[in-house]
């Protein structure tokens, strides 16, 4: 291609990029006119970008070839690939090794076609997959672990199961009739658990249903075709992703995966009448009707397949050898093969396999019913109907299948409709108990009142002994009061109180409502008061549980389900996966914004803690565009004293400390502290955090002994408050240490950097900076203690976590910098100036 | 000090090619001698993080002449030109000694990388280095994402950033430049 026509197909060429393939055609057929050789020349470039979605042009990094170890590009999660297991379509199945040493060693981990996601897909890609990760079931391969690379490379670890297809697995073993049977109804159990989880297969086919040495039926790759469908924007799926590829086999593809109709919990009945077919008969129901995989998808959606007895028993001579041997590897001849189809299987499998979805059986508990009838010799359900004795080839004209959706649209509708029904019942009783409550409590609520009451702590207490012991009797009014205290505690700052309340709470709502919107509810709280408690794990099991039922009850835009997103955001922030944290935050933002509108406090809320993460993440414009937002919102909506307007005050302060204007951080900062000490009364542990901001900067400003003042308050006032080793503790330790280092009392910082480092090593994840930035200051404690083979110990675990990000002046990129001058200074001290050299600023 | 530096940079922005091959000049020596440090520091076969090096370079400069950079984005527009040689004068230096038997090279799937393979790879870069710079001249845009995003693993996001515009636009850049590149490369594509 000459430069002269790139230079004109340019410009064309950027639009027709952000077309969808029906636009593009109309675009084309609009220049034809004008420029033949022009539409030419794009539809070749077009036909390039096309091809190079399977590709891995240039998506390599070229430093592998460079021969830096591919590990870090081969890591995945927890698992590092072995062994190239197999590829396909969706990309390519290795063998993974877990790295921790943990005991369940292996697992499957599939390497996702990043094409088939899309940019905007990743968010959901996790959310999906969490929703994945919940499905447990003993015969369902479960999900270990999703995610997408640091390389933007989207993975799934599965259970690694070593068995075979279960076609294979019967015909080697030639299973009878009963045997394949009850092997199927294994198959259906599990098909069945995923749709009460609201997850559908649409893959069902035999190398997706595997059976392990021991026998065990294992289904693989659930939920995992929807997981790959782009979003649902546009509505109905686009010719774009028809092109991009649609996870599903032909074979075993229902009518309405081929003609583009909504998949269903019917199009999973379809394919395990598909399956149960290939089981009785030996062959897929539309095998032998066409040749070509354009005739392959007529003969699915007009053909009305073999009756299974029929199948089994060709009057064909030439088919009668295997017919044989299809009926020796089912343990009898072809006439008896035939006999025991004929009449109630023929139903079964001819009910399941209906066109239409509407006429298939209505769930796969009801397939299952019949198949389990039929073996104990009961009469099925399904009636017989007018099944056409020999295939009716074109017969009839499939126009209607988009009908196809309208069984689980009906469903959902009626499951939404109950629940809501139940939610309004349920909420007027809460209502009359808040009521109740909230009157006799209203001032113990900083939030409701302005200030703190010390009164209020008995009357808690009182209220808390009464629940427990007069309202046994009353389990729902019960977990009201429950809740309702537990969530004061909670806000007063009291999680370890709120705690049991809450714990109690959502054991009630487990054993009388099970999965419930209450039940909801309960973990979230519990998630939030856990959270509080650095018990970071079960945080988020509670919250992550929460967000799928709620999800699931409420759908996915609803401002509760915002509520727990943000929570989740928070619980993997405490932890340091940044990654996770910010996928929640953008859900959160993006529901409140949505729902509430950018003036409401939740939604600040939501902008603060994506700046936040932002900033963390090195991305400082943008986190501090965000908490001014925030900032500004909250000036106007809870007004300019608030505690959540003194909280986005910090936030802001932070970046504007972090971008050098340290003089009106400091002011920001003691605003933001007298806010708190105000309206959250002066022992509130919250405090605490403002206290070691403001001598953060103080100390970057010379004001040492203002720093080593604040720093101390801060430290009495959150152990006893949090517990001595709470992570926020470890926090205000680093920060009194800093100050010691400035004023040259290495041995003073020495013990509060060792304790700090084992809470960290306790609460954070290992490769978190922070605890770089700790092991570091210790590092540099000890050269001034002049012990330096341990400080250089140190100081080299350091550099191992802190790394230099895109941005310079973030905290972390200058802690990186600073432990290479820390090094620089210890090897100077030690007398080795030759190993400082790699170590100082190059000139 | 290498108080030159400012100059170049302008220059460059002016568009005149001696200066513009001064700052390449500086840049290059620069990287490497950082990669090399980087080597001493963790020793052999270690990842170089292309990177936090050219982070580390910018820091370097910024604080040498902190006021002679005109800004961060230009920046890394020229350094990944010249990371982009420094890989391929790499993967040349690499062949040359495989060929005198020096250096053992472990590929992906950890079987050994032969002396032709290499020889091959170094070639077909240097096939997509001049491609590069043909599409340089037509969009530079373009090819600098290649360079940013291939030659030195930033990420969309990172490159987004860098140049104040959306994730999506990176994308849409990335995706036309490897159209433009896969037409003309035809079969010879690398990995």
């Amino acid at each position: 291609m000459t430069p002269e026509s790139w230079q004109r197909a340019s410009p064309h060429l950027d639009r027709l990029l952000e077309f969808s393939s029906i636009e593009r055609r109309r675009y084309l057929q609009h220049l034809l006119t004008e420029d033949s050789a022009l539409v030419a020349d794009l539809e070749g470039l077009l036909d390039e970008g096309r091809q190079l979605q399977g590709e891995r042009f240039l998506e390599q990094d070229a430093q592998e070839l460079l021969g830096a170890p591919a590990t870090e590009r081969r890591v995945f999660g927890a698992y590092e690939l072995e062994q190239l297991l197999g590829e396909g379509g969706m990309g390519s199945v290795w063998l993974g090794q877990r790295r921790d040493g943990h005991f369940e060693g292996r697992a499957a981990v599939k390497l996702l076609s990043a094409a088939l996601l899309g940019p905007s897909g990743i968010t959901r890609f996790r959310r999906e997959a969490t929703i994945l990760a919940r499905l447990q079931h003993p015969h369902i391969a479960q999900l270990l672990d999703a995610g997408v690379s640091p390389a933007g490379q989207p993975f799934l670890v599965l259970e690694f199961v070593e068995g075979e297809p279960i076609d294979q697995w019967c015909d080697r073993r030639s299973l009878d009739l009963r045997a394949r049977l009850s092997l199927f109804l294994e198959v259906a159990s599990a098909v069945a658990h995923a749709h009460s989880n609201l997850v559908v297969h649409a893959d069902l086919k035999p190398s997706n249903v595997m059976v392990s040495r021991e026998g065990r039926v294992k289904l693989l790759d659930f939920g995992i075709a929807k997981l790959l469908e782009g979003d649902a924007r546009d509505g109905g799926p686009s010719a774009l992703t028809l092109e991009a590829g649609r996870a599903f086999t032909p074979s075993f593809a229902a009518p309405e995966q081929i003609t583009g109709g909504n998949v269903s919990t019917a199009t999973d009945v379809y394919g395990l009448g598909s399956l149960l077919y290939l089981l009785l008969v030996g062959r897929y129901p539309t095998e032998g009707l066409a040749g070509t995989p354009r005739e392959l998808l007529q003969a699915v959606l007009e053909t009305e397949p073999d009756r299974p007895s029929e199948a089994v028993h060709s009057p064909r001579a030439e088919e009668r050898e295997q017919s044989a041997e299809i009926a020796r590897r089912r343990g009898t001849t072809p006439e008896r093969l035939r006999r025991a189809l004929r009449g109630d299987l023929d139903t079964i499998v001819a009910k399941a396999l209906k066109k239409k979805p509407e006429e298939r059986y209505g769930s796969v508990a009801a397939l299952a019913e019949d198949v389990s009838r039929y073996l104990e010799q009961k009469p099925i359900l399904a009636r017989p109907d007018s099944f056409p004795y020999k295939a009716r080839k074109f017969a009839r004209r499939h126009l209607r299948s988009l009908a196809a959706l309208a069984t689980l649209a009906l469903a959902l509708v009626a499951v939404a409709g109950f629940y809501g029904a139940r939610l309004r019942r349920e909420r007027a009783r809460a209502d009359r108990v808040s009521s109740f409550l909230t009157e006799l409590l209203s001032q113990a609520d900083p939030f409701v009142a302005g200030q703190g009451e010390p009164t209020v702590k008995s009357l808690l207490a009182a209220g808390a002994a009464r629940v427990r012991k007069d309202l046994a009797g009353e389990p729902e009014f019960r977990r009201d009061m429950l809740t309702l205290l537990g969530r004061i505690y909670e806000r007063r700052g009291d999680s370890g109180a709120a705690v049991p309340l809450l714990e109690d709470a959502v054991g009630l709502a487990r054993k009388t409502l099970g999965p419930s919107p209450e039940l909801a509810q309960g973990l979230n709280d519990l998630g939030v008061a856990l959270g509080q408690r650095a018990e970071l794990e079960a945080a988020r099991t509670a919250l992550e549980e929460a967000l799928t039922l709620r999800q699931r009850f409420l759908g996915l835009e609803d401002p509760l389900v915002g509520v727990t997103e943000s929570e989740l955001g928070r619980t993997f922030l405490d932890q340091g996966r940044l990654e996770e944290a910010e996928a929640h935050f953008r859900a959160a933002l993006a529901i409140r914004r949505k729902a509430l509108g950018s003036a409401h406090h939740e939604t600040a809320t939501s902008m603060s803690d994506l700046g936040l993460l932002l900033r963390q993440k090195g991305d400082r414009a943008a986190a501090e565009a965000l908490l001014r937002e925030a900032l500004q919102v909250n000036r106007a909506v809870a007004g300019p004293r608030h505690p959540d307007t003194g909280t986005a005050l910090a936030n802001l302060a932070l970046t504007v400390s972090e971008r050098g204007d340290l003089k009106a951080a400091e002011s920001m900062f003691r605003e933001a502290l007298a806010i708190s000490q105000a309206s959250l009364g002066r022992d509130h542990p919250d405090n605490a955090v403002r206290m070691s901001n403001l001598a953060f900067v103080l100390r970057q400003r010379g004001k040492l002994a203002e720093a080593e003042a604040l720093c101390r308050q801060g430290l009495a006032l959150a152990r006893p408050a949090l517990g001595p080793d709470h992570p926020a503790v470890s926090r205000q330790e680093v920060g009194l240490a800093r100050v010691y280092l400035d004023q040259g009392r290495a041995e003073a910082a020495e013990p509060l950097l060792r304790h700090a480092l084992e809470i960290q090593a306790a609460s954070y994840v290992r490769t978190d900076w922070r605890r770089g930035a700790a092991f570091s200051l210790l590092g540099d404690a000890l050269t001034r203690e002049r012990r330096f083979a341990e400080a250089e110990a140190l100081l080299e675990q350091a550099s191992e976590l802190l790394h230099v990000l895109p941005d310079p002046d973030a905290f972390q990129t200058r802690e990186a910098l600073a432990n290479r001058a820390r090094l620089a200074a210890l090897y100077r001290a030690w007398g080795r100036p030759e190993k400082a050299a790699p170590y100082l600023p190059l000139r | 000090m290498e108080p030159y530096l400012s100059t170049p940079v302008h220059a460059a922005e002016a568009g005149a090619v001696q200066a513009s091959e001064a700052l390449f000049a500086t840049l290059y020596r620069d990287l490497r001698g950082l990669a090399r440090r980087e080597l001493a520091r963790v020793g052999p076969g270690a990842a170089l993080g292309a990177t936090s090096l050219l982070h580390e370079a910018y820091l370097n400069l910024a604080e040498r002449e902190s006021m002679a950079f005109p800004d961060r984005a230009r920046f890394f527009g020229y350094a990944a030109r010249v990371m982009r040689g420094l890989v391929i004068d790499g993967l040349r230096r690499r062949h040359a000694q495989k060929r005198g038997g020096g250096l053992e090279i472990t590929s992906l799937d950890g079987k050994e990388v032969g002396a032709e393979a290499l020889a091959s790879q170094a070639e077909e870069m240097e096939r997509l280095g001049r491609a590069l710079d043909e599409l340089a001249a037509l969009e530079p845009e373009l090819a600098q994402v290649v360079d940013l995003k291939f030659f030195c693993g930033f990420t969309f996001a990172e490159i987004a950033s860098h140049r104040g515009v959306t994730e999506r636009t990176v994308q849409r850049h990335w995706d036309k430049a490897r159209i433009y590149l896969r037409r003309n490369l035809g079969a010879e594509l690398p990995a």
